[in-house]
């Protein structure tokens, strides 16, 4: 496939020479518009890519747009760049001032994210966005990101993004779809909108919010429904019914002792797992031998991140969290006298749950009680609002509120009980009362509860219209599917949960005919503006006078004139706002963030009502519970078709490419269930096909299933890969479903795994200790296996000179969540594999996250429900590498500054480096992976999949080995920049992309020869350890040891209840 | 024509049939690439020749997409694609043995079957030599494995174990060929004397270089073929010591071991005689040669046989018992996981095959038993790849971290390109069977009581 950019055809004019590829064309050349060939012409460049030939004026002007929109990156480098409102980007022919070739630009910009503005700067390569990094001075990014937010780069390159709307199938465009929605508005407009519907998630953008309204004034009778699968409605419905109000809880782990996390897993699924992961890792970092951590108790039924984070977890199914909640309550109110009021008598009598420890509930209270105002209790979405209801009502009791969790009033306001709203909806549609409904993102036929029956209801909807960006399951059942803008291609706005105010700006020119959903909107109201940089900017301006205390009374286009609170008139200039404007952009969110709401008072009757109301028998061996949760990398499928994350193995089972069913160990032996097996899965008289896997930690009578899989729609990757739970899924069983039943279908089925051996052998691999332990001997890690003085082979290399780079890794705060593995995929150009060649063994990940599980009686912790270590690995680059002397062409050499560095241009593929890797960190190009895997049906890999790729990184052919580089490319830039500043590189400012993107900050990076550098002072940490020194690799990445701060008492009263014939081995 | 009883020394057996003529020996050898080719000649090329076009076959597919067609994986990088190669040098081992060592130990039993073992030892090393040029990701640039001079004075890594491996082969088969060739030359005069084809006449005379029997010919002659001999036996011991080097200077547990360049060439000179064993019983009933192969050589062979098969059962032995005694936890993990994990399948094979099969060699009857010494000799051949396939993939597959371990399983392009190597060998060994004489005739002769200066003075005048 050529390369170059297509032709634009003007009209040929008779003096201009001719140009011809055919003879017949030649023929055809004086009557240039025959039809036909017009027609050959057309389908050449199908429409899409390049509809209208843009004028010689817009090719004028589009020029200076790509520098408007470039003047983020100038100001970014400190100086104010001339912005014009334009929206043009296109490819430069004359060299723009300012903007260097292969020196790239960052733009601060955010998404959403489940419910969550993430701050982001976009690294772009000559306008194109390549790489996704977090805005540190957006407080729910703080400089990193989630796997979300890696990947969300690669959802704007995907091929299969829908490129133009269509209406019943056949490709359209917009102009037709105007002109019919115009004539169901004359419609709407007569009725005021009686028969009008829109369907949304719920957003969190300021605009679409005043969007909203304005469609509700010219459509007073029209309805808009909010829905998603991933919702906090039951946390607001919760908090109603604690406080009386509506409000969003944001928690503060930072300054959090003991947090107690209820089927909450708020370091990877849950509303703002980034500013989650950073603080909860701050509350547990250690320095000196003296220091002291968070304690975290989960009660969760499958193993989540969260829980594999926890000091004490228990395995409790979710029907069973409610009984925990009322139990720690009761505990509260009870023994340590807690005002919880009603709320402490829920439970009658010795408050014990079915499967927990009495000690784990008394430990809970008393640590809770113990630490008021210094503790959280967390509750996760899926659970009913009483859950949530009690949680507030413990938080308040304990004096935690404005400590550590501050309540914030809900951005989206329409967010709530969404499940009666749907049905309410979809009552309306099957009745035929909906005339008109317009989907607005999501995947309803997909996802909404069965029992719904949507797709069916949709049916009788006369014009329905679905804005995606693919054409999905949803959109190819209404009328009209219209594709969907990228965040990296659309203006926008978010308000987070503390109410920071982030602008989305675009990073590129759509690369299809899109709109937004706020574009979409704005044709529902009297609104005159219809661009969505029109429709942000008027947000904007609200709140630059808002902040002010201003309202807006008119404006003339130079002037603005506004009323402050006590009624008096001011003039501001455009141009003042003009500055406020670039300054939002340049920071990436306007203005400071707000405080949580006060003055809150629990009803705590209503609370204990509530809480008594969602009790539930305990799931049993012939009735299990069957549990929906949110796949880690999917979420509710939306990155179904996203080759990374289809690849990246999921954090806790390491699985690829699929969703098994996760079973219990105990609970699938009793059903003579081995890994592999196909499942039917039966609840509610429906029954979904799907693979199991047996995961320990997993509680028992529970059949955990993810959802985002089994896409029919997903695109050309996603298309049946994993199994759709969705049938299972009802309104009245919307995250679990009681009374299951798990049979073998017969048949097996392959599940390919990154690691599938999950015991450390009792090696000195992943090192850990107690607290306690830490305390009297801060220098465990080093003692558990000491590096020996291993006398030279060769006459060592002297790195007493210049940057000596390093790397440490601290065990204690990395989650496993996994963002780093997609951050490395996206800046070093990894290729993806394939499900087949995974389970070959051949996955390209340059850093993996090793997970092994612990089994240590001293802490109760069991084959069945063990421990969880994780430990991100790559290159390690020992300074005396074995895999360099093996190399018999020299391609893999160390440099000067301790890089172990391989030739790609030498590398003849013979291996030897990496079998001689004890690390097992090289990866080997088997195949030309990039279009012989995944894409070997295609021509060549994707163009836009290649617009993706970092060019300061060799994108690699078959036969060459790779491995990290420690991001060489960054320290090469970073030297660059210091030599023509004539100063060396200061600490902080390579990092590599692993480091930047980890929300824990676990990874440290730098020079090692500097005595004052993070990372030399990480490494001069008592808990330093070299993996695998006693081979003598001297590598140069480290690892600071595992520390796990159990309860004392509970840990003596866990170990007692171990039987002695599991203590046997310590570190499984 | 009467009967008598070559002159013999005190137990020293007959080499060739008794009673045989000069004349008849010729006659036997030579006729072999006169003849017209019986049919086990043919049915054995043509089945060669179809392995051949598979290796084609396999081989270009192998090219055109990558090295991924094999099941290679991560971690174990290497699997069948060095076994094989390590099988085929193992088996190119027994002929410089049989040439050199036993010649220089003055072995005059040796003769009937030291021009297969050397042809078997060509062919078997070319097959070998395949792999490491087959099995890198980047063949086209091959080249740089070697020192060649070049304008950006870019070098080979001199402290990389592949690189030693490769001269080390690479000497064995030039001093090989040449030792081969040399101890031709007087066998291909025959041949050339013997032509009354004109095309045969002139491609064996200039094979021959010249040959007249002259004595200065003949002096030259046998001293070259000692000085070769000389060079040739340090290069037994020296070729396979440094292909246990790719092994044995590593880190890997399983790997990293002293032991290997001992263990490594008695298991190759065990699978080398295996293979002649094979190749010579098949020949000798194909070609007819009972006269100059007999039972005492095949009895010989089979003695080494069961010396070197018990040097490498003590070998696997010593191994286990270096494990326990180092302490180290990864090293005895990995010899526990041979024999008791996943892979034990393999390992009890190849401890069946190479240790417990050549037992039965104790027994003189058993030993003197065609149909026993080729099952055994095919038995051992199995085992040694066995072994080579235990040494490399289950060390590889479990090693350091246990998250990096995994499992190899072959595909149909790994068999194929096994079995195209094999049609390599047998075309080539087919081919040498048919227009080489198989047997060294001038040096069998010289084993026969008429090349004994004082033949004539027992022999009566005209009574032979």
């Amino acid at each position: 496939m050529s390369k170059r950019q297509p032709y634009v055809f003007l009209e040929p004019s008779a003096e201009a020479p001719k140009y011809w590829r055919t003879l017949e064309e030649r023929a055809e050349l004086s009557t240039f518009a025959t039809p036909d060939l017009a027609a050959k012409r057309a389908a050449e460049f199908p429409d899409g890519h390049f509809t209208t030939p843009p004028s010689d004026e817009a090719i004028a002007l589009g020029r200076r747009g790509f520098l408007g929109v470039a003047g983020a990156s100038l100001a970014l480098a400190g100086t104010a760049g001339c912005r014009r409102p334009e929206e043009k980007i296109v490819p430069y022919g004359k060299m723009p001032e300012q903007i260097v070739p292969g020196v790239a630009s960052f733009y601060a910009t955010a998404i959403a994210s489940r419910g969550e503005a993430l701050g982001l700067l976009v690294e772009s390569h000559e306008g194109r966005p390549t790489k996704v990094e977090g805005n540190p001075d957006h407080p729910a990014s703080l400089g990193a990101t989630d796997i979300a937010g890696q990947a969300s780069i690669l959802e704007l390159y995907d091929i299969d993004r829908s490129q133009a709307p269509s209406k019943g199938g056949k490709r359209e465009s917009f102009e037709p779809f105007e002109s019919a929605l115009k004539s169901k508005l004359v419609a709407a407009d007569a009725n005021k909108g009686a028969k009008l519907r829109f369907l949304a998630h719920p957003t969190t953008s300021p605009t679409e919010l005043r969007l909203r309204a304005e469609m509700q004034k010219r459509y007073p009778s029209a309805k808009l429904t909010v829905f998603a699968p991933l919702s906090d409605g039951n946390v607001l419905l919760g908090t109603k019914l604690a406080f009386g109000k509506a409000l969003r809880p944001l928690v503060d782990y930072s300054r959090t002792k003991i947090i107690v996390s209820l089927d909450a897993d708020f370091l990877q699924v849950e509303t703002g797992a980034v500013r989650a992961t950073k603080q909860f890792a701050a509350s547990r970092r250690l320095v000196t031998a003296t220091d002291t951590m968070s304690r975290l108790y989960v009660a969760e039924a499958h193993f989540s991140t969260t829980g594999a984070n926890a000091d004490h977890r228990v395995r409790v199914p979710r029907s069973q969290i409610a009984k925990v909640a009322s139990a720690i309550a009761a505990r509260l109110g009870t023994k340590h006298g807690v005002a919880l009021g009603e709320v402490a008598q829920v439970t009658q009598g010795p408050a014990k749950v079915d499967g927990v420890a009495d000690a784990w509930l008394d430990a809970v209270a008393k640590d809770l009680a113990d630490n008021r105002g210094a503790s959280a209790v967390v509750v996760g979405a899926s659970q009913p609002p009483a859950v949530h209801a009690a949680a507030a009502a413990i938080n308040a009791a304990l004096g935690n509120v404005a400590r550590t969790v501050a309540y914030f009033e809900p951005v989206d306001a329409a967010e709530g009980d969404a499940l009666a709203d749907l049905k309410a909806l979809v009552a309306e549609m099957a009745a035929g009362q909906v005339d008109t409904l317009i989907v607005l993102g999501g995947n309803p036929v997909y996802d909404a509860p069965a029992d719904l029956k949507f797709g069916d209801a949709l049916a009788k909807v006369a014009f329905s219209v679905h804005l995606s960006s693919h054409l999905d399951e949803t959109g190819s059942r209404t009328t009209w599917h219209l594709p969907r803008a990228h965040a990296f291609e659309a203006w926008g706005d978010h308000r987070g949960v503390d109410g920071t105010v982030a602008l989305q700006q675009p990073l590129i020119q759509p690369l299809y005919q899109a709109w937004s959903d706020i574009e979409v909107l704005s044709r529902f109201t009297s609104l005159t503006e219809r661009k969505g940089y029109d429709l942000a900017r008027l947000t904007a301006r609200d709140h630059f006078l808002g902040m002010r205390g201003y309202t807006l009374c008119g404006s003339d286009g130079v002037n603005i004139q506004c009323r402050d609170a006590a009624g008096a008139t001011t003039v501001l200039t455009t141009a003042a706002l003009e500055r406020e404007w670039k300054k939002a952009l340049y920071d990436g969110r306007i203005g400071a963030t707000r405080g949580g709401v006060s003055d809150l008072a629990v009803t705590a009757a209503t609370v204990a009502q509530a809480l008594a109301k969602v009790q539930a028998p305990a799931p049993s061996k012939g009735s299990l519970e069957a549990l929906f949760i949110p796949c880690a990398k999917m979420l509710d499928g939306r990155f179904a078709n996203n080759p990374w994350l289809l690849e990246m193995p999921d954090p806790n089972t390491h699985v690829v490419w699929d969703n098994p069913a996760l079973l219990a160990p105990a609970t699938a032996l009793e059903l003579g269930i081995e890994n592999g097996d196909m499942l039917d899965v039966t609840a509610g008289g429906q029954t979904v096909k799907v693979v199991a896997y047996v995961h320990p930690g997993t509680a028992a009578n529970v059949v955990v299933l993810s959802s985002g899989w089994g896409r029919t729609r997903a695109g050309r990757l996603g298309n049946g890969k994993g199994f759709d739970i969705g049938p299972l899924r009802t309104s009245a069983g919307y995250h679990f479903a009681s009374a299951a039943k798990v049979t073998k279908s017969g048949t097996t089925y392959q599940v390919a795994q990154t690691q599938s051996h999950h015991s450390a052998e009792g090696r000195p691999i992943a090192r850990e200790a107690t607290l306690s332990e830490f305390q009297a001997n801060p220098n465990f890690a080093q003692l558990q296996s000491p590096t020996p003085k291993l006398l030279p082979l060769w006459q060592p290399q002297d790195y007493s000179q210049g940057y000596q780079w390093g790397m440490v890794v601290d065990l204690n705060s990395c989650t496993g969540c996994g963002s780093c593995v997609v951050a490395c995929q996206a800046e070093n150009n990894v290729p993806v594999v394939g499900k087949v060649e995974v389970a070959r063994g051949r996955e390209m990940h340059w850093m993996r996250i090793d997970r092994y599980f612990v089994e240590d009686p001293k802490q109760g912790a069991t084959a069945d429900d063990p421990l969880v270590v994780a430990q991100p690995l790559m290159c390690v680059h020992c300074e005396t590498a074995p895999c360099e002397n093996v190399c018999p062409v020299n391609a893999t050499v160390h440099s000067a500054e301790g890089l172990n560095e391989i030739a790609y241009n030498r590398c003849i593929g013979t291996r030897y480096c990496a079998n001689n890797c004890p690390y097992k960190v090289r990866r080997f190009n088997y195949l030309n992976w990039h279009n012989d895997s995944v894409w070997a049906k295609e021509k060549d890999y994707p163009e836009t999949y290649q617009m993706q790729h970092n060019p300061n990184v060799t994108v690699r052919f078959r036969g060459v080995i790779e491995k990290c580089s420690y991001c060489v490319q960054r320290i090469q830039a970073a030297k660059i920049k210091a030599k023509r500043e004539n100063r060396t590189i200061v600490d902080g400012e390579v990092r590599s992309a692993c480091q930047q993107v980890c929300p824990a900050d676990a990874i440290e990076f730098g020079n090692l020869n500097d005595p004052t550098s993070r990372v030399a002072k990480a490494a001069r940490n008592h808990r330093n350890y070299a993996l695998l020194g006693e081979i003598g690799t001297k590598p140069r990445t480290t690892y600071l040891g595992k520390v796990r701060n159990p309860n004392p008492d509970l840990q003596k009263a866990l170990a007692a209840s171990v039987p002695s014939d599991a203590s046997a081995k310590g570190h499984h | 024509m009467g009967y008598y009883e070559p002159l013999q020394e005190l137990d020293e057996a007959y080499l060739v049939a008794p009673g045989s003529t000069l004349a008849e020996v010729t006659e036997d050898i030579a006729s072999v690439t006169e003849n017209a080719a019986p049919r086990g000649w043919w049915i054995v090329f043509m089945g060669a020749l179809s392995l051949l076009a598979l290796f084609g076959g396999t081989v270009g597919y192998l090219f055109y997409r990558g090295v991924g067609v094999w099941g290679n994986s991560s971690p174990t990088y290497w699997a069948w694609d060095i076994t094989n190669f390590v099988w085929w040098v193992g088996i190119g081992h027994a002929g410089t043995l049989i040439s050199a060592v036993l010649f220089l130990f003055r072995q005059k039993w040796r003769t009937g079957i030291n021009r297969f073992a050397e042809a078997m030892t060509i062919f078997a090393v070319m097959c070998a030599l395949i792999f490491p040029g087959i099995h890198v990701g980047r063949p086209w640039v091959l080249q740089w494995m070697f020192p060649l001079p070049n304008q950006m004075s870019l070098w080979p890594n001199f402290k990389s174990p592949l690189l030693w491996d490769l001269f080390a082969v690479g000497t064995y088969f030039t001093v090989s060929a040449m030792f081969w060739f040399v101890g031709l030359i007087p066998d291909l005069a025959t041949l050339r004397d013997r032509s009354i084809n004109k095309w045969r006449q002139r491609i064996y005379g200039f094979l021959a270089l010249g040959w007249r029997g002259s004595n200065r010919h003949w002096q030259n002659y046998e001293r070259t073929y000692m000085i070769l001999a000389a060079l040739s036996t340090p290069l037994v011991l020296s070729v396979h010591s440094v292909v246990s080097f790719d092994f044995a200077t590593s880190v890997i547990p399983g790997w990293h071991t002293t032991i290997f360049p001992p263990y490594f060439v008695a298991g190759a000179v065990f699978s080398g005689f295996a293979m002649v064993m094979t190749l010579l019983l098949v020949s000798r009933t194909v070609f007819k040669l009972h006269r100059v192969v007999l039972m005492r050589h095949l009895e010989l062979m089979n003695k080494i046989m069961l010396l070197t098969g018990m040097l490498v059962g003590y070998a696997y032995a010593m191994e286990f018992f270096v494990a326990w005694y180092s302490g180290n936890e990864y090293e005895r993990y990995v010899f526990v996981n041979r024999a008791f994990g996943p892979y034990a399948w393999a390992y009890w094979t190849m401890i069946s095959c190479n240790v417990l099969s050549p037992q039965v060699f104790w027994f003189k009857k058993l030993r003197r038993n065609i149909p026993v010494m080729f099952v055994v000799s095919i038995v051992i051949n199995i085992g040694m790849w066995f072994e080579r396939f235990v040494i490399i993939v289950t060390s590889l597959h479990r090693d350091f971290l246990p998250s990096a371990w995994g499992m190899f399983s072959p595909t149909v392009i790994d068999l194929t390109t096994y079995l195209g190597t094999m049609g390599v060998f047998f075309t080539l060994f087919m081919l040498f069977l048919r227009w080489l004489p198989a047997v060294a005739i001038s040096e069998v002769k010289g084993t026969m009581p008429q090349a004994d200066p004082h033949h004539h003075d027992l022999v009566p005048e005209g009574a032979e």
